[in-house]
């Protein structure tokens, strides 16, 4: 008996001389009285327990006298708790000190697991031994850890370094000098580091390129939130097919050939108002044409237009400030200069570019188009 | 239309398929005969006996549906699920899943030099990945592409590999901290960094991100992800962290072995990952 309590008294000068073998002495007291205080509680939580153990015991018929046995029982219950309470403690600071243990090529973790030894041999319970598994898991993981350290260290591969000259391999290598942080950056140079490192790392990647429409998608706006469980089947219904883009009920060739002749007569019959409204004034080509709206709808009026001026219900001319213009094609005023363009086929390309576009609407103000969108 | 298999005895059974996709050539519009080439080869494999009476023109459309399906899905990069495929795509023609399936991967090949690989063996969801070499002009021509997240993705993944496969989150963010990316801070450019690392590439498949079991504090550990062997390599990893380091990569022994083991292994099961040969 006596020899035991001495070895583990010896287990608790070993545990101190592992407190201060820890470079942590200024914190060392203050979460030593933590720890003392939650293994109070902790006790406190066995106390409670095994109370209410004997207090099951007792409706036993036993006799009221002491039994040697029992008497024995209980010293054991108060080594077990000892036992406990040391290997909380040594679980508590070798988890304290995991990064050093891990850092650091100290003895540290084999002592811990040589004082473990040493109070398992006064384990007689599966309480106790469970505590010494939790123990050994703990710090076979650590043993686990402790062996990657090994391994980088041969690797030579030095984080911080690593960090360095990603910020020199972009040139940054003013960033030290100017902000301390990197964070404190301006948001330019963020943007510009970021920027470049992700050029780099693309192309070390098989990334497939994302697809994208041109003009994006349809929202997807956020269907209501379900209705409540009251709530008719139908409404939820309603609500769902607000996300549905609208269905095209029909593609076919022809009917988009149809469509074509439809508005190339159309936009005649425009021009051809226009033509008996103001008989003596052509009309300006890209007055009429421009859609200060649409970029496509201008292109798309180009298209059309072009058809009428095949066809030869119209002509393109230049002005006196060589503008085009739109004008008649008059079939009663048939003279030789009129006949000799009609039959002489000219091709002329139109180049437009959004740009193009955009200075036209602002120099000729054309704030309307002149042919509206018949849908 | 009629949806139920046919009997294979039937000898009708074999020249329906069989008119049904001649005729459909023939008057088939324009589109259909871009793929012309594909479809060829479809034709003896699509005449299998359960295939209806669907004209190749309704067959061309569903696999250009699953085309742009594959598309769209991969804009947010995390994987497509064949149990998505089948329900918002394939629907009745279940029965030629398969070839749907191949014929997209194809033209998906032919248009825009993507690979459909299954993520990992009989995983059943899908990712699209680039088979053109990147080349450096690229990109300028690439243009605005949202986010310039990769950058940051490729420092994790160095991060891990260097460090023998496995880093815990503590040290991403040590790490990351010096680059003015914080745990908690909003970013600039990521937004929520914790998030988009801890989240995003881990639903993407790019990491593997789980919790290190008995510590206290909690602590994680971040590994690459099966999309991270599929989009690149230990080899290239490797070689992007030399570049940085304006070192050879055999400068790190161990991964350097590693990253050539990694290669070879590749170079061996060619064609183990295709999906087609899965089906």
């Amino acid at each position: 008996m006596s020899k035991e309590k001495c070895s583990l008294t010896g287990g608790k000068e070993k545990r101190g001389e592992l407190v201060r073998s820890l470079a942590w002495q200024h914190l060392v007291k203050q979460e030593e009285e933590e720890a003392v205080k939650k293994e109070e509680k902790e006790e406190g939580e066995d106390e409670e327990e095994e109370g209410s153990d004997s207090s099951s015991d007792d409706p036993n018929p036993e006799p009221p006298c002491m039994h040697p046995d029992l008497l024995e029982l209980v010293v054991d219950r108060e080594k077990c708790r000892k036992i406990r309470r040391q290997y909380r403690q040594l679980i508590y600071t070798v988890q304290q000190n995991r990064e050093d243990i891990v850092n650091t090529a100290s003895d540290t973790l084999s002592e811990a697991l040589e004082e473990a030894n040493v109070l398992f041999d006064g384990v007689s319970r599966t309480r106790e031994a469970a505590l010494d598994a939790q123990f050994l898991v703990l710090a076979s993981d650590l043993g686990k850890e402790k062996a990657k350290q090994l391994n980088t260290d041969m690797n030579f591969f030095n984080p911080i370094a690593f960090c360095d000259l990603l910020l020199l391999f972009v040139g940054f290598n003013w960033v030290e000098e100017e902000c301390k942080e990197f964070s404190d950056c301006d948001d330019s140079i963020v943007l510009s580091f970021w920027g470049m490192l992700h050029e780099e790392a693309t192309s070390w990647m098989l990334q497939a390129e994302t697809f994208h429409f041109i003009f994006g998608s349809f929202k997807a706006e956020r269907s209501a939130r379900k209705p409540r469980l009251g709530c008719h089947k139908r409404a939820c219904k309603m609500e769902g097919s607000g996300d549905m883009p609208t269905k095209l009920r029909r593609l076919d060739v022809h009917a988009n050939q149809e469509t074509t002749e439809k508005e190339v007569e159309r936009i005649l019959g425009l021009l051809q108002t226009y033509f008996q409204k103001y008989p003596d004034t052509p009309v300006s080509y890209f007055e009429f044409v421009i859609d200060p709206n649409s970029f496509s709808r201008t292109v798309e009026n180009i298209f059309y237009v072009s058809f009428i001026i095949r066809d030869g219900f119209a002509r393109i001319r230049l002005d006196q400030d060589r503008l085009p213009i739109l004008e008649p094609t008059n079939v009663s005023q048939v003279d030789d200069e009129s006949d000799s363009y009609s039959y002489c086929r000219k091709q002329g390309v139109i180049s437009l570019s959004l740009q193009d576009w955009k200075n036209i609407v602002s120099t000729f103000e054309i704030s309307e188009a002149m042919i509206k969108n018949s849908y | 239309m009629l949806q139920k298999p046919r009997g294979r005895g039937r000898p009708s059974t074999q020249a329906d398929p069989e008119r049904d996709w001649g005729g459909a050539g023939e008057e088939g519009p324009s589109t259909s005969r871009a793929a012309g080439g594909s479809s060829q080869g479809s034709r003896a494999s699509l005449s299998a006996p359960t295939v209806g009476p669907r004209t190749q023109k309704q067959l061309e459309l569903k696999v250009a549906e699953l085309v742009q399906f594959l598309l769209i899905k991969d804009q947010k990069k995390i994987p497509i699920k064949r149990t998505d495929i089948l329900k918002h795509v394939v629907g009745d023609y279940r029965d030629v899943y398969p070839n749907l399936l191949k014929l997209a991967a194809e033209r998906l090949q032919y248009v825009f030099g993507y690979k459909l690989v299954e993520l990992e063996p009989k995983s059943h969801s899908y990712i699209l990945i680039n088979m053109l070499e990147p080349v450096e002009a690229d990109a300028e021509m690439r243009g605005d592409q949202g986010t310039p997240i990769s950058g940051l993705l490729m420092i994790v993944l160095g991060l891990i590999f260097m460090k023998g496969n496995t880093i815990t989150e503590t040290e991403v963010w040590d790490f990351l901290r010096r680059l003015g990316v914080y745990p908690t801070k909003k970013h600039l450019i990521f937004g929520d960094p914790k998030k988009l690392i801890t989240e995003d590439f881990v639903r993407q498949r790019y990491l593997e991100y789980r919790r290190i079991p008995h510590t206290d504090p909690v602590d994680y550990e971040l590994q690459w992800g099966p999309r991270t062997n599929l989009e690149t390599s230990k080899m290239k990893v490797l070689k992007f962290v030399a570049k940085v380091h304006n070192q050879d990569p055999k400068d790190w022994p161990t991964q350097y072995c590693e990253a050539l083991a990694d290669e070879e292994s590749r170079a061996r099961p060619a064609t183990a990952s295709a999906p087609a040969t899965s089906s």
